[in-house]
C-alpha cells in the first residue's frame, strides 16, 4: 500500500528546480497577494454597512447569550443523537431484512431503502409537521424531528452495514457454522461484530448529516441552536453576527466529527 | 382529498415544481462540478496558499448544514448591501456544499492512481499540466463516477431547501407544504411530491451505474 511519504498529491512534483521553484514562489506571492486582497473586501464590505459595530458583537461577551446558545446546542445533540439511534436501529433491521434470503423481505427492505434515499430531509419533516397531526396524533417537537431525520438516513445506515457484513471474510462465517452455531448467534456473535468494526468510520459521518439535517428544527418550533439562534436574533437585532456565529458553531462540531472518523479509520486499519 | 382532485387542481403546479427542481439540481450540479474541480487542483497544486484555502474551503463547506447557509445568504448578506434573489440564494447553496464534496470524491479519485503512473509520465517528460490533464484527471473522473452520481442525487435532496424561501415557481417540497397548509392534501400530496423525487433518483443512479459499467478502470 501507499506509505504517506508517496502520497498521489505530493508524487506530483519532484523537487522543483530553481526554475521552477522561482515560478512557485511568484504564483506563491501572486495567491497570497489575492487572498489579502478578497479578506480586505470582505471585511471592508462589513466596516462600510456598519456590521462591525460593537452593538451586533457585544452580545457574545455577556454569558446569558452562550448559555442560551448552549442550551440550543444540547437541543441539537440530544436530538442527533437520539436521531442516530433510531437511525442505527431501523437501518439494522433493513439491512437483515435485505440480506435475510427471503425475497419479500428483501424486496419490501430495498424498496424502502431506495425509497429514502430519494426523498429529502425536508418532506419527511414536513409530513410530521403538517400531516402526521391530522390523523391525531400529537408527537412533541422532539420526536417531529427526530423521526423524519431517522428516516431519511436510515436507508443509508442499512447500506453502510450491508456493505459492512459483505467485507467480512466468508471463511469466518463457515467457520461458525462448522462450530454447529446457530445461524441467529453466527451472525450476531461472529459475522456483525466484524462488520460493525469496518463500518464505524462511515457511520461517524453519517453523524454528520443527522447533525446537519437536525438544523431543519426550526420548522417544527423544537429549539435547538438553530431556533434559538433564531429567538436571539429576534430579541438582539443582530442578525448577521448571531448567523455568522452560529455557523461556525456548526461547522466546529462537525468538523470534529469528522476527525472522529478519520481516527476511526486509522484505528481500524482502513 | 382524493388524488383525482389533487391532480386537477394542483397537476400543473406539480409539473413545475418538478422543473423548478431538476433545473436547480442540474445548475447546482454544473456549478459545485466545476468548483469542485478547480478546488481540486488548488489542493493538489505545489502553491502552499491556495492548497490551505481549498482546504480550508473544503472544510467549511462539507461540514456547514445548509438550513445555515442559506439563512446566512437569504437574510445576513443583505447587512452587507448584497441582494440576491431567493432563487440565486438557493442555487448558491446547493452549489457551494456540493462542491466540497465533489473535491473530496475527485481526491479519493486521485489518490486511487498510484505513484508509479506519475512517476513514469514524468519520466517520459511530461510537464505538471500536461501529468493533470492526461493522466490524472481522466482516471480521476473514471473512477469518481459512482461517487459523483450520488453527489447528483443529494444536490437534487438539497434543493430542497428551496422550500425555506418564498419562490414562484415553487420547487418539489415547497410546493407540497404550501398545499397542505392551505387544503387538505393528506398523505397523497406528499406520495407525489416523494415518487417524483424517487424516481429521478433511481434514473440518475442507473445512468450512473451504467457510465461507471462502461468506464470503470479494473485493476
Amino acid at each position: 500500500m501507499r506509505d504517506k511519504r508517496t502520497s498521489v498529491k505530493d508524487a506530483l512534483f519532484e523537487p522543483p528546480g530553481p526554475k521552477t521553484q522561482k515560478i512557485i514562489w511568484a504564483v506563491t506571492a501572486l495567491s497570497l497577494a489575492a487572498l489579502a486582497a478578497l479578506i480586505v473586501v470582505v471585511v471592508r464590505r462589513f466596516y462600510e454597512t456598519g456590521q462591525l459595530d460593537s452593538k451586533y458583537w457585544s452580545i457574545f461577551t455577556k454569558w446569558t447569550t452562550w448559555k442560551f446558545l448552549g442550551k440550543g446546542l444540547l437541543g441539537t445533540l440530544e436530538a442527533a443523537v437520539v436521531a442516530g439511534i433510531v437511525t442505527f436501529a431501523v437501518g439494522f433491521i433493513l439491512m437483515v431484512l435485505r440480506i435475510s434470503g427471503s425475497i419479500i423481505a428483501s424486496a419490501v427492505s430495498t424498496a424502502l431503502i431506495e425509497f429514502t434515499r430519494g426523498v429529502p430531509t425536508l418532506l419527511f419533516i414536513y409530513f410530521f409537521f403538517l400531516v402526521v397531526p391530522k390523523f391525531g396524533v400529537k408527537l412533541p417537537a422532539f420526536w417531529k424531528i427526530c423521526l423524519p431525520v431517522s428516516i431519511s438516513a436510515c436507508g443509508v445506515v442499512a447500506e453502510v452495514l450491508r456493505s459492512g457484513v459483505n467485507a467480512v471474510p466468508k471463511g469466518q462465517k463457515e467457520a461458525a457454522q462448522s462450530l454447529g452455531m446457530m445461524p441467529h448467534s453466527v451472525f450476531l456473535k461472529v459475522v456483525f461484530p466484524q462488520a460493525f468494526r469496518f463500518v464505524v468510520p462511515a457511520l461517524i459521518s453519517e453523524l454528520v448529516i443527522v447533525v446537519k439535517d437536525t438544523t431543519f428544527a426550526y420548522v417544527v418550533n423544537f429549539p435547538d441552536l438553530m431556533q434559538n439562534a433564531k429567538v436571539l436574533i429576534s430579541n438582539y437585532d443582530a442578525l448577521l453576527s448571531v448567523y455568522l456565529v452560529v455557523a461556525v458553531i456548526y461547522i466546529v462540531i462537525n468538523w470534529l466529527l469528522n476527525r472522529a472518523s478519520v481516527a476511526a479509520a486509522h484505528r481500524t486499519g482502513k | 382529498m382524493g388524488i383525482k382532485e389533487l391532480l386537477s387542481q394542483y397537476g400543473d403546479q406539480y409539473i413545475s415544481a418538478l422543473f423548478t427542481t431538476w433545473k436547480l439540481t442540474f445548475f447546482a450540479f454544473a456549478i459545485a462540478f466545476v468548483i469542485g474541480v478547480i478546488v481540486t487542483v488548488m489542493r493538489i497544486s505545489p502553491v502552499k496558499p491556495l492548497r490551505i484555502f481549498a482546504e480550508f474551503y473544503v472544510q467549511i463547506f462539507r461540514n456547514i448544514p445548509g438550513a445555515s447557509l442559506l439563512m446566512v445568504l437569504v437574510y445576513a448578506l443583505p447587512y452587507l448591501d448584497v441582494l440576491l434573489s431567493y432563487f440565486t440564494c438557493v442555487l448558491i447553496a446547493a452549489s457551494l456544499i456540493p462542491a466540497a464534496f465533489c473535491s473530496e470524491y475527485l481526491m479519493a479519485g486521485i489518490n486511487t492512481i498510484g505513484t508509479g503512473q506519475i512517476e513514469a509520465a514524468r519520466s517520459l517528460g511530461l510537464t505538471f499540466m500536461q501529468i493533470i490533464r492526461r493522466v490524472v484527471i481522466p482516471q480521476a473522473l473514471r473512477s469518481s463516477v459512482l461517487p459523483l452520481t450520488n453527489l447528483l442525487v443529494a444536490t437534487m435532496l438539497t434543493t430542497a431547501l428551496a422550500s425555506q424561501v418564498p419562490m414562484n415557481p415553487r420547487d418539489l417540497t415547497g410546493l407540497v407544504a404550501h398545499i397542505n397548509t392551505h387544503a387538505v392534501g393528506g398523505v397523497t400530496a406528499f406520495l407525489i411530491s416523494a415518487l417524483m423525487y424517487c424516481a429521478t433518483a433511481v434514473v440518475i443512479g442507473q445512468i450512473g451505474n451504467r457510465i461507471d459499467r462502461k468506464v470503470r478502470i479494473l485493476r
